[in-house]
């Protein structure tokens, strides 16, 4: 179900939190609405969701316009930061409650519950209380209980905020194909650049109540429409005032006519290294892939030559829109 | 809410109302009479010493509970809220007949202010253990530890890390526990006599005013009771608020 | 630092031992120590039956309107702050600090036919003071903070999140509050219901005023067990204060699970 939005303004303690923003969000996909704290994506998600009214707009789910309607009309699916389990009953009854609502006869309802439960393989802790389960269990939860009753869009707040790395990177990459598999449209809030790049197919990002932009993620990321979207998504360098991203500079010897600068430092990160490089009144540095590393040997006090190595400095013209993303 | 309203307030009104009848020369005589100077000053002595020695014991115990594992140490927890569980007349005719001139111990403290203040302590244990305790339970002995570790002695590492740790509990714990044992009726009145002048507590005192049908003089008195009582309570949440924001 | 504790704990026990335990067990000695037929006899005394009764009937409705009252305006203090529901909190909190005694002076001055409204209550022909209905408003009086203040804490930690995400699962607010709310709020709820119940069973200073203390009247147990010892009627007044102890006892019990339970919630939450 397509999921749309149009001049959602709202305001909160006398601060405006959303500015009149408008997106469409394709069935099917998942957007990730990315920014920092404070941009109001959380907001925008629970006025999608009917949790939190909006000053003005409207809110448009599979074409109806569902702006004066309660959460419980809406059929979507929504995941806290903190999962909000239901302390008081077990996995496969906090799974079940939505079916319960929908009056779900016992028999059908355990078989759906059992059948969830075996999606996000937590058949084995069916019967256990929330405190007795980890943090990423609980996340798994949270999404069969959204899910049990067969949502149109699916939103996800934060869903991964509060689990350590290597949880976060499993259940990330779980639940992108798990979102591909059943097809259902998802929107997913969240402050890491990284992975909203990872998993979706379209990124929204805001900041301070508007959207500065909008696309899929390599197209903004390639092409990003202002400076706050640029250091957002990704990494950045500057030579000579002008900002790259840091596969488009590259080291070269001293003696190939560019401007040299002495290496300060060597930042060794596993898979990338980078080299910090300053002279007189400019600070830069460079990423080198490992291999790259290997060859060149940098070290502190050596002169290298820093030039760029794309064409054109892709961050100071951009398109204004991608169009390979519409449909 | 107006249910709050009609429970609380009003009767407040009313007790001040009464107070002043008739006029604030009747209010000062009666408020001051050598027989409500002597029961207050009672009532405060022995108020304080019981708070103040529980405080003492009460993080002790707090600290027992939380911090040793021993058998029974379920059953210790439970008892200590015995004085939330048990009528206060309960508690005070049993002190009575354990301390009183039937005692089985051969002791007698009738009349005494040490009985008064036995009672008294007994009703305000719980205040400042259970205030502590929570705060004892989240404080892990990482810091105790590792103060122990840099050579000091346990109580150094007590005076210097949980100490200031749970002192503003253990203020507003006291500072209700206090103000709770100044009003305190049921306990007392047995053990402590009633002799006036010598062995009256501030709310027996009260009592007898308003049986012999002298509102007036007992709002007096009730008025200044409460007025210390709430003064208490403010001064000790005020305080408590003040170092918890200093330590950050 | 063990040995230390060994003598620290046995400081603690024998203190709390004597303070507390001594006079509960006394209680149980000197109930039985004229026998059973004696007891049971004692048990049927006329005074005691009624003040059995009164007592009864007074907790069956001050502790279900204290229930009420206190969850519900638990729910209206954190759920809709503003500065009236600030300033509830606070005076909510004022009977726990008041002497008994005082709180029944203050009440009989403002209900009884001679005092503030008691000439709007003698017209209508209403008699608060001295029956019934005084030591009901005199035990939901001192008893009104007791459940809010365990389930306002609770509440406040527990956030509103659940509450959502069941409305996103399609439930209307009715079955959110009864399957949700409540039920989250349970044990803490059951804990303050409990002290409610020890305190509206074992109050005596402010009853003793409200009542008129007029035996096989207007006498609940606690002041029966009172006049008993103020006329030298110990044995009786044991007999009665044995009944109060099994119940504290009882009560004890059921606070220190309810407390197990909650304490349980409050740790679990992100481990």
């Amino acid at each position: 179900m397509t999921v749309s939005y149009s001049g959602v303004t709202k305001s909160y303690r006398g601060r405006l939190v959303l500015d009149g923003i408008s997106d469409v969000v394709n069935e099917g996909d998942l957007t990730a609405l990315l920014g920092p704290s404070g941009s109001g994506k959380s907001t925008l998600l629970k006025i999608i969701a009917g949790l939190t009214p909006l000053d003005s707009g409207r809110v448009s789910l599979a074409g109806k316009d569902v702006t004066n309607e309660p959460a419980r009309n809406r059929r979507i699916g929504f995941c806290f930061q903190d999962y909000a389990p239901f302390r008081h009953l077990s996995l496969r009854d906090n799974v079940a409650y939505g079916l319960k609502v929908q009056h779900v006869p016992r028999a059908k309802r355990r078989a759906q519950v059992d059948e969830l439960l075996a999606l996000v393989r937590l058949e084995a802790y069916a019967d256990q209380f929330p405190h007795q389960l980890s943090g990423g269990q609980r996340q798994r939860m949270a999404l069969a209980r959204a899910l049990a009753i067969k949502p149109d869009v699916l939103l996800l707040d934060e869903p991964f905020a509060a689990l350590d790395a290597q949880v976060r990177a499993e259940l990330r990459s779980w639940i992108r194909s798990l979102q591909k598999e059943v097809g259902i449209t998802t929107i997913l809030v969240t402050h890491d650049q990284a992975e909203a790049m990872e998993i979706s197919d379209r990124i929204v990002i805001l900041n301070e109540g508007r959207i500065e932009q909008a696309g899929r993620p390599s197209f903004v990321y390639d092409h990003p429409a202002t400076d706050f979207v640029a250091s957002f998504l990704g990494p950045i360098t500057t030579l000579g005032g002008i900002a790259y991203r840091p596969h488009e500079l590259e080291l070269v010897a001293p003696d190939e006519g560019v401007e040299t600068y002495e290496v300060r430092d060597v930042v060794r990160l596993g898979f990338e290294v980078r080299v910090v490089l300053e002279d007189a009144d400019a600070t830069t540095w460079v990423q080198l892939s490992h291999d790259q590393a290997k060859q060149l040997n940098p070290r502190a006090g050596q002169r290298y030559g820093v030039r760029v190595r794309a064409k054109v400095p892709t961050v100071k013209d951009a398109p204004a829109a991608d169009h390979e993303g519409a449909k | 809410m107006g249910y709050v309203s009609l429970l609380v307030l009003i009767p407040m009104a009313a007790l001040l109302n009464e107070a002043f009848k008739g006029g604030l020369g009747t209010f000062w005589s009666a408020a001051t009479s050598t027989e409500a100077w002597d029961a207050l000053k009672l009532t405060l002595a022995c108020s304080l010493f019981a708070a103040v020695f529980n405080a003492v014991a009460g993080t002790a115990t707090a600290y027992v509970l939380v911090r040793d594992r021993f058998a029974g140490r379920g059953v210790l927890n439970t008892i200590i809220d015995l004085p939330f569980a048990l009528p206060t007349v309960v508690a005070g005719v049993t002190f009575y007949t354990l301390y009183g001139p039937h005692s089985p111990f051969h002791v007698n403290i009738t009349g005494t202010w040490v009985g008064i203040t036995v009672a008294i302590m007994f009703v305000t244990l719980p205040f400042s253990v259970r205030a502590v305790q929570p705060v004892l339970e989240t404080l892990t002995s990482d810091a105790e530890d590792a103060a122990a570790t840099l050579g000091a002695s346990p109580l150094h590492v007590f005076r210097t890390v949980t100490l200031p740790a749970i002192l503003p509990a253990l203020l507003t714990g006291t500072g209700l526990a206090f103000a709770r044992a100044l009003g305190e009726y049921g306990s007392v009145v047995f053990i402590s006599n009633n002799l006036p002048y010598h062995s009256q507590v501030s709310s027996s005192l009260i009592y007898s005013l308003v049986s012999s049908d002298q509102n007036t003089s007992a709002s007096a008195v009730a008025l200044v009771l409460l007025v210390l009582a709430l003064t208490v309570l403010v001064v000790s949440n005020v305080v408590a608020r003040q170092l918890a924001a200093r330590r950050g | 630092m063990r040995r230390s504790s060994v003598v620290l704990r046995s400081v603690v026990i024998l203190y709390v031992g004597a303070l507390l335990a001594l006079p509960l067990g006394f209680i149980f000695q000197q109930a039985f120590v004229k026998g059973w037929s004696q007891f049971w006899s004692a048990l049927r005394d006329p005074a005691m039956d009624q003040a059995i009764w009164l007592t009864a009937k007074v907790v069956v409705l001050a502790v279900p309107l204290n229930v009420l009252f206190g969850v519900g305006v638990s729910l209206w203090i954190v759920r809709h702050p503003s500065k009236l529901s600030r300033a509830l909190d606070v005076v909510i909190d004022v009977p726990l600090a008041l002497s008994p005694i005082i709180v029944g002076l203050m009440l009989e001055l403002a209900y009884a036919q001679t005092g503030w409204f008691g000439s709007t209550f003698a017209y209508l022909g209403l008699k608060i003071m001295f029956t019934y209905w005084a030591i009901v408003l005199a035990s939901i009086f001192v008893s009104l903070p007791l459940v809010s203040r365990q389930v306002i804490p609770l509440l406040r930690e527990l956030g509103e999140h659940q509450e959502q995400t069941a409305a996103t699962l399609g439930a209307k607010p009715g079955r959110i509050f009864f399957t949700i709310t409540l039920r989250s709020i349970a044990w803490a709820a059951a804990y303050g219901v409990t002290l409610t119940l020890a305190r509206v069973i074992g109050e005596y200073g402010a009853v003793l005023i409200v009542s008129g203390n007029i035996a096989l009247l207007t006498q609940t147990l606690t002041l029966n067990i009172g006049a008993n010892f103020d006329s030298f009627n110990s044995y009786q007044g044991f007999v009665g204060s044995l009944l109060l102890g099994l119940i504290s006892v009882l009560v004890l019990g059921v606070i220190g699970i309810a407390r197990h339970r909650l304490e349980r919630k409050r740790y679990d939450s992100f481990v």
